[in-house]
């Protein structure tokens, strides 16, 4: 019966529309009740909506667990939720590390390293042995590299805790990194990139990636690699990256589930005995240069269905516009059926079943795009409207409906950023990682309620350029509604 | 069960977790499930969960894809997007002036595809009038929509996870809320039962055009296991796709999708499930009070088309602009039928893990493909179980199916080690242990299982897995997984891109970055 999950992850190779926005770090804290806005009823124009304005709801009563925050002897930070409502635990780590570290003709160091950390068992226990310990007690460990960050977990049942905690704590310090499951890792690799060009989506995220950064900025880069990179990796690198990065004062860990706190700590503390603080030296990530340029580009596939990205560079994850840059993008095409992109594309007109925007935030300056997919013949239409709705939102100010729509959606939501004590514990962890305040989920209310129109126009004037933006688009364009140059002078990518 | 949630009104991972049990635990981990049922038929399913206050809401209709008839496929799954479209109170600002003006447009529509009809002799005159007018009666329309308001509304009052989903055999609406607008959520759905409106039809029916194109027809998986099912199946409804053929759902009629509206959208063919903070004494009079008014409706029919026993290997091959895939189907019994139990046992064996044995032999030892899963499907009506494979070039879907044969070969030689056994009923105990973790996921289960047979299933289903022995395991495999009884499919690469590079364009091109 557990095997039916197998399908939707074979088939939900699309992009996760709407829940875009919704980064892993936006959570907010309702205290004590929440606070619902019920607009007056003269501005309700349907019947329903002022018969459901009638309606009384008692306020929600719930105070947020408290999670504590202490520090090892080694340097490691530590996050504690105690939950007894299960037999369950989790661990959650970050590490700061990231193939932003890694060499450019060694790209997919970092992948590997965070990939092979796990799949290759440790110096005292081979792969082989470690999975079988493991998913005999139906427990996992995880682990792995991303692009500005490193991660580990595990999760086990409350009676194998110290089986789980001695095979997670071998893991993160002593990998063996065996050079046939390298080789094995990077077949894999290889083997994805070679199926990239099959997926008309995964061809517009590459490029677009890549015609956005400077070609010398680790963010033009895929974390995977390329075919060339890869083969340039040795054993040696992977060790050395590993090595490099994984000390006890360079990780957070976030424990929660069915456990004592003092009892913990001492599993800790045993667990990690000799390994020391070390001091980390991070190679110097260059600042992206902050620049827009106008440009079309497009890919040749022999598909009935447009894709299309468009956008420009966007905002730093500490930016101090956050808030009110992700209210803007709910009102423009970030809030699902409610947002003004997929309103005229999808709802008004039909012409796609994803449309909307994003802002994709990063440590230094993110992405800004717009994707959407629609049948060749409408490809320009679509584009259009997209740009309209870029331009109209920096032009005319939104209107309280709508920033009132938009803020009650984020206020009222908060509620399901404390569903589980895993998650609580995550995204404290994440608060902490990403340099955000600690005090972040105390104040997310007050910052989600402060946006104001005035706030919205100026983001919105300040971070949308649809004069300078970049449209890619995949498709066969003899079928296109109008040709592309429309939109400006045409640069065509070829793949192989 | 997943594999044939195929479709919903907008793509997020869902990610339903289905949870089941054996062993130790098998009498303490079963769900305390409260039913009360309407005296029109409707089922209310409860399970109180305080830790948290939230409620975790789903409506789910018995009806789906296996209910329809050539000519229109995908109404299921078409209707579950017209849900969100609003009723006579939600979604409009004057439900009288916007009826006789749908009621224009629908005239409109049919005389125009009438006289579309006559192709070369069709009056161009008369096409064009038709096409003027209907433009300006959809800009009355459209003055008068209050735009998808119920979605709105919703996540205006923090619901989360909004959205729904149709399968061969059900339609789900998912919604969690904070527990305090459980009224909101009851207002809104009974009004949707009772007063739906099909306003925007047509733009909707495009926005699932899209959506086939999308996840279908520009999509070597989606083709892949679209041609699998066609040809799997002769003769019973599970062989046309859940979100339709391209012909079905570009002629779909308002009055067809509204004939289907009454017959299935009944209460005595709808279940609720809630999952969450809230009081039974409490939610049943808001249910009543309603609910308890819609009348219910003559029971559907069951699908009575059987599907003749296979009499041997069909094969289908697929050309698409794409890398190789393979997958291999096997028939097998609907729910109910004990021999299921193994087979879930058996598809776990197969591909669960790193010590699973597809895995251990096709990607760590043999190294030919980057992925390959074995799947239990399991259906209302008798369904499929199901192999899929990525292969790893230079290795091709030839070697790949030859080695998922040696492996089924081996089981049906050698029964699985204990070990094996233990390990998959330790995984599928714990699975329930932290699925109860998730309000959300429970809701989901007990909808599925309600939608399928009866949500009962979930708390019998640990010590009917209890009694699986290897043994079992072994006949199954020897039950089902023959060449008589199985359908292969292929995905090649299509040959000779007729594209010449001139109509590719090459006026300034730009170099990839990589070798792909």
């Amino acid at each position: 019966m557990n095997k039916k999950r197998n399908f939707t992850f074979l088939i939900a190779c699309i992009a996760c529309v709407f829940s875009l926005i919704y980064f892993t770090n936006l959570y907010a804290q309702p205290q004590g009740h929440e606070r619902v806005v019920t607009p007056p009823a003269e501005k309700l124009e349907s019947e329903g909506a002022k018969m459901v304005s009638g309606l009384k709801f008692k306020p929600l009563d719930f105070t947020p667990p408290k999670v504590e925050r202490l520090t090892l002897e080694n340097g490691m930070i530590i996050y504690l939720l105690e939950d007894h409502d299960l037999p369950l635990f989790h661990v959650t780590a970050r590490i700061r590390t990231g193939a932003v570290y890694e060499p450019p003709e060694k790209a997919g160091l970092a992948s590997l390293a965070g990939y092979v950390m796990r799949s290759g068992g440790t110096v005292s226990m081979p792969a082989d042995k470690m999975n079988e310990e493991l998913e005999f007690m139906a427990a996992s460990v995880e682990t792995s590299i991303d692009r500005e960050s490193g991660s580990a977990s595990l999760s086990v049942l409350k009676k194998d805790i110290d089986k789980g905690l001695k095979i997670f704590a071998d893991v993160i310090r002593n990998p063996a990194f065996p050079e046939d499951k390298i080789k094995m890792r990077k077949d894999e690799v290889i083997e994805s990139i070679r199926r990239e060009n099959d997926n008309p989506s995964q061809i517009a995220h590459r490029e677009f990636r890549r015609i956005l950064y400077d070609s010398k900025h680790p963010y033009s880069r895929k974390v995977d690699g390329t075919l060339e990179t890869i083969g340039k990796i040795s054993r040696d690198d992977v060790v050395s990256f590993h090595r490099k990065y994984f000390h006890p004062n360079n990780i957070i860990l976030g424990i929660s589930g069915d456990f004592q706190k003092d009892e913990i700590i001492r599993k800790l503390n045993a667990l990690f005995t000799g390994w020391n603080k070390e001091d980390v030296r991070f190679p110097e990530v260059p600042k992206v240069e902050n620049r827009f340029e106008k440009s079309v580009y497009y890919v040749y596939k022999d598909i009935n269905q447009a894709n299309v990205m468009m956008g420009h560079l966007g905002i730093q994850r500490r930016s101090p516009d956050y808030f009110p840059v992700m209210v803007m993008n709910f009102i423009l095409g970030g809030g699902s059926f409610t947002a003004r992109i997929p309103g005229r594309i999808r709802s008004d007109e039909g012409l796609a079943y994803s449309a909307h925007s994003a802002f994709q935030t990063a440590r230094d300056l993110g992405i800004f795009f717009v994707a959407c997919q629609t049948k060749l013949e409408s490809t320009n239409r679509a584009i259009s409207i997209a740009l309209e709705e870029l331009e109209k939102i920096r032009q005319t100010p939104v209107n309280h409906e709508e920033l009132a729509q938009a803020k009650e959606t984020f206020m009222n939501q908060f509620i399901f950023r404390f569903t589980t004590g895993a998650s609580i514990v995550a995204q404290k962890i994440d608060i902490e990682y990403e340099g955000l305040p600690l005090n972040y989920l105390e104040t997310y209310l007050e910052n989600v309620q402060a946006v104001t129109q005035e706030d919205i126009q100026r983001v919105a004037r300040k971070y949308l350029h649809p004069d300078k933006i970049k449209i890619l688009v995949v498709g066969d364009r003899e079928k296109f509604d109008k040709p592309l140059d429309n939109f400006g002078k045409v640069n065509v990518i070829e793949l192989p | 069960m997943n594999k044939k949630i195929l479709v919903s009104i907008f793509s997020v991972f869902t990610c339903i977790a289905l949870f089941t049990t054996g062993g130790s635990f098998a009498n303490s981990l079963k769900l305390d499930v409260k039913e009360h049922v309407l005296k029109n038929g409707l089922k209310l399913l409860m399970l109180e969960k305080h830790d948290v206050p939230i409620v975790c809401v789903r409506i789910n209709y018995k009806v789906g894809s296996v209910d329809e008839r050539p000519g229109i496929t995908g109404v299921s799954h078409l209707f579950e997007h017209m849900m969100f479209k609003g009723t006579k109170i939600f979604g409009t600002r004057a439900y009288a002036a916007e009826k006789p003006l749908l009621e224009k447009e629908e005239d409109l529509v049919i005389k125009l595809s009438d006289e579309r009809g006559r192709g070369e002799a069709a009056d161009k005159k008369k096409i064009e009038s038709f096409e003027k007018e209907l433009g300006e009666v959809r800009k009355k329309l459209r003055d008068l929509v209050v735009k998808d308001e119920v979605f709105s509304l919703y996540l205006r009052h923090g619901a989360s996870g909004l959205n729904a989903a149709t399968s061969t055999d059900g339609t789900y609406y998912f919604c969690d809320l904070p527990a305090n607008k459980l009224e909101l959520w009851a207002f809104i759905e009974a009004d949707r039962m009772k007063n739906l409106v099909l306003r925007e039809f047509y733009s909707e029916r495009d926005v699932v055009m899209e959506e086939r194109r999308l996840r279908t027809e520009n999509s070597p998986m989606g083709l892949l296991v679209e041609q699998l099912n066609a040809v799997s199946f002769i003769a019973h409804p599970y062989r046309w796709p859940t979100i339709g053929w391209r012909s079905d759902i570009q002629h779909i009629t308002k009055a067809e999708t509204e004939e289907y509206f009454k017959r299935y959208y009944a209460p005595n063919n709808a279940v609720i499930v809630m999952v969450g903070d809230f009081r039974p004494d409490e939610a049943i009079p808001l249910v009543e009070k309603y609910f308890g008014d819609i009348p219910a409706q003559p029971a559907p029919p069951m699908v009575k088309t059987v599907e003749p026993e296979q009499k041997g290997e069909r094969r289908v091959e697929i050309e698409f602009e794409s890398n190789p895939y393979l997958a291999i189907s096997y028939h097998i019994p609907a729910i109910g039928h004990p021999d299921l139990y193994a087979l879930d046992i058996l598809g776990s064996l197969l591909s669960e893990g790193r010590t699973s044995r597809l895995y251990k032999s096709l990607i760590e030892d043999k190294r030919i493909a980057v992925m390959a899963h074995a799947y239990n499907g399991i259906g209302k009506y008798p369904d499929t179980f199901t192999f899929i494979a990525v292969p790893r070039a230079p290795h091709t879907v030839a070697e790949i199916e030859t080695a998922f044969y040696e492996e089924i070969e081996k089981l049906k030689k050698t029964p699985p080690t204990d070990w094996e056994v233990q390990k998959i009923k330790n995984q599928l105990e714990a699975d329930f242990i932290r699925g109860l973790n998730s309000a959300s996921g429970l809701a989901n289960e007990i909808g599925q299982f309600e939608v399928l047979s009866d949500w009962r299933y979930i708390n019998t289903f640990m010590d009917k897995l209890a009694q699986v022995t290897a043994e079992d395991v072994m006949r199954v495999a020897n039950k089902y997984l023959s060449k008589s009884n199985r359908t292969v499919a292929t995905l090649v690469k299509k040959e000779n891109n007729h594209k010449t590079k001139e109509a590719r364009g090459t006026d300034a091109s730009v170099k990839p970055a990589m070798t792909y």
